[in-house]
């Protein structure tokens, strides 16, 4: 899946060379050989590096407290979101929808990596989730459906539909 | 010895000499014993200068009852009333004693009222006692001076006035523990459902239940209203019959002497046979047995059905034109006429009031298959629709043309029975609809196969065994009008018209998998 992801980054950066991953581990973490012969381990680590390769450093944050916001939603996807059971789903996406109340990305006020590796990793939930239950989660839902219209960033994903007028209204079953 | 309670007669003890009080004014009591539990008086009382005796047991009325009271109903006390003396028969929904006042609220149907008696001119301390500890849900009669108040009481149906009681007498005394409290089964959802189940003389006494119930005899009244005024004609079918009308699975089956027979499913084929009789347009309200061992919110074992059926002249629409229109002046009859019983049970049960258009929304099967896709649902053309996705769908006719109730028109024939008309134009689909009301099915219905050829491939085409079928294919070959119709739950559209969760709150002694009494 990891792998999935780090090539459609690749498109997503504009990067020309697709490189070769390999993984390690029961759970499949990702590895890149660089070029220094350096081994760069885990999702985001690489997906750093690749950000840097494409000379798109915005991506990871401009002030320093910005760049921080980036990085602690790039380890919640992969400590918090990457494995979890299915009790805890319901957590993130609450988690998500409070915190995305009265935000538009998820660091700051602008598109960056944080986005796109969320994006990436709760497309197989929400691509699951009824109507009703993409209501409940309202703020969640709009920044996924902004996310996912970001042009070149969804790739290997099928687009998940969302209603543009609420059909559940409050208080219904 | 303590003041005893007695309907109609209580007794004082002054030292030795006994007073028995009754609504005649006091008289004397010459002797007085308690055998098994029994309290025998025997009175002398003097009227008109001749004494009479009589001996009474408790619980007898003392003197032959003269029809000296008018009872005044609970709804009509408003301030109007302020001043007069009246009588009033209700039962006592609560009780509360406070020094030397008991506020009591006296309960009729849907109807309450705040009652007080207070110690002064009228009433001693031992009535104010007697007042208090009548047992709950008694019925008692009341002569009180009605009252305006200036606060308005709000817990009560009548806020505007409160009784002030000179005299009172049980007339039914219930017993002191009952099976559940009414305060409780007024409570929203869930906790004690299943013990108001069981104590159904008791349930519905409650606000809600007796304005459901009410609400649900004025659907069936103007079903029956409104179709005859159309010119249909009431028939009555047979609920016991030979052979399972739509397949074998979920019948109910008797002994019938030394044979057994079934309970019929729906009156579909004895309305068919009225069609076939010329009696032109038709209905039957009668029950339906279902043995399907569904638990869900929905279904019950055995429920009422309003059924129609109608012979047309050119087109199966104007079947669904005639059902439509039936369904909307039932709508419309409710909300004009019970606007009091659904805002009470409203307070329990709150919803949205049912929203309806006119003419009806009739929409296409393949509109609703594309409704649902855009909405992400994946599905094929001539695929059924599921449970969820009926009501998904129901949401987005719902926040699309604002009515909730609507017709899905033109089925596809897969997934209709056998008897089914076919669309002539196109063989993917049927002329068959079905009504939903809150995104939920109330009706199956369609047009019939009415010749005796197509309906045997149809069948054959279903590998439905024709040997049992032949009477029903058979009544169709001495002439038979194109006809078609449909049939509704009574206990279901009561539900959804009035937005509750459950059927079994529309259903007075409800039928399922688990429960058969009371």
């Amino acid at each position: 899946m990891s792998l999935k992801e780090l090539s459609s980054l690749e498109k997503a950066l504009g990067l020309k060379k697709p490189n070769k991953y390999s993984t390690q581990g029961d759970r499949k973490v990702p590895v890149l050989q660089t070029i220094n012969g350096q081994a760069l381990v885990g999702l985001v680590t690489i997906a750093t590096h690749l950000v840097q390769e494409a000379k798109r450093p915005e991506l990871l944050g401009g002030s320093a407290e910005h760049k921080a916001v980036v990085q602690q939603w790039l380890e919640y996807r992969v400590t918090k979101v990457d494995g979890c059971h299915k009790e805890d789903i319901k957590t993130i996406l609450k988690d998500l929808n409070s915190y995305l109340e009265d935000k538009v990305y998820l660091a700051g006020n602008q598109f960056t990596l944080a986005d796109t590796l969320m994006y990436y990793g709760i497309h197989h939930v929400i691509v699951d989730l009824a109507v009703q239950e993409k209501e409940k989660y309202m703020n969640m839902t709009r920044w996924f459906d902004h996310v996912q219209h970001y042009p070149s960033v969804r790739h290997h994903l099928p687009p998940v539909v969302v209603l543009r007028n609420r059909v559940y209204t409050s208080g219904h079953h | 010895m303590a003041r005893d309670s007695l309907p109609y007669v209580w007794v004082e003890s002054d030292s030795a000499k006994w007073v028995a009080h009754c609504h005649r004014g006091a008289c004397n009591v010459k002797h007085a014993s308690v055998t098994q539990g029994k309290v025998e008086f025997i009175c002398h009382k003097t009227e008109n200068g001749a004494t009479s005796t009589q001996v009474f047991l408790k619980g007898t009325l003392f003197f032959p009852c003269e029809p000296d009271r008018g009872l005044v109903r609970v709804h009509e006390l408003t301030p109007e009333k302020a001043g007069q003396l009246i009588w009033v028969r209700a039962r006592i929904h609560t009780s509360r004693a406070k020094g030397k006042q008991c506020f009591l609220v006296l309960r009729q149907q849907q109807f309450n009222v705040q009652a007080l008696v207070a110690v002064g001119e009228r009433a001693s301390k031992q009535m104010v006692k007697f007042a208090a500890n009548i047992n709950k849900e008694s019925i008692v009669d009341v002569e009180a001076v009605v009252k305006k108040v200036e606060q308005t009481i709000e817990s009560c149906s009548q806020q505007d006035v409160e009784l002030h009681i000179e005299r009172i007498f049980v007339v039914s005394q219930a017993e002191p523990r009952l099976p559940l409290q009414l305060e409780d089964c007024v409570r929203p959802e869930g906790e004690g459902d299943e013990v108001r189940m069981r104590a159904r003389a008791l349930g519905p006494r409650t606000t809600t239940s007796q304005a459901i119930f009410r609400l649900q005899s004025g659907v069936c009244q103007l079903f029956r209203d409104t179709l005859t005024n159309k010119g249909f004609v009431e028939i009555q079918t047979p609920k016991i019959i030979s052979a399972a009308s739509e397949g074998g699975a979920n019948v109910f089956t008797v002994s019938y002497f030394k044979t057994s027979a079934y309970l019929a499913q729906s009156p579909q084929l004895y309305k068919q046979m009225c069609i076939c009789a010329d009696f032109d347009k038709v209905f039957c309200v009668g029950p339906v047995f279902r043995a399907e061992d569904s638990n869900t919110h929905r279904h019950l074992t055995e429920f009422v059905g309003l059924d129609i059926e109608l012979a047309f002249n050119y087109h199966y629409h104007e079947v669904i034109e005639s059902i439509t229109d039936t369904m909307v002046q039932i709508f419309k009859g409710l909300r004009d006429k019970f606007q009091t019983e659904i805002q009470t049970v409203g307070k329990q049960y709150p919803s949205e009031p049912f929203k309806f258009l006119e003419p009806t929304l009739r929409l296409e099967y393949s509109e609703g298959v594309a409704m649902l896709r855009e909405a992400g649902v994946e599905m094929g053309d001539e695929e059924d629709l599921s449970t969820p996705n009926e009501k998904l769908l129901g949401r987005l006719v719902k926040e699309k043309y604002d009515t909730d109730f609507y017709v899905l028109d033109k089925y596809p024939l897969a997934v209709r029975p056998f008897y089914t008309m076919p669309d002539p134009n196109d063989k993917k689909y049927s002329n068959s609809y079905d009504m939903f009301m809150r995104g939920e099915e109330i009706l199956s219905g369609a047009q019939r196969i009415h010749d005796a050829q197509l309906l045997t491939e149809r069948a054959m085409h279903h590998n439905i065994d024709l040997e049992k079928i032949k009477s029903y294919i058979d009544s169709f070959r001495y002439g038979a009008p194109p006809h078609g119709g449909g049939g509704i739950g009574l206990e279901r559209v009561c539900m959804l018209y009035l937005g509750l969760h459950n059927v079994r709150q529309t259903s007075m002694f409800p039928r399922d998998p688990k429960r058969l009494t009371p």
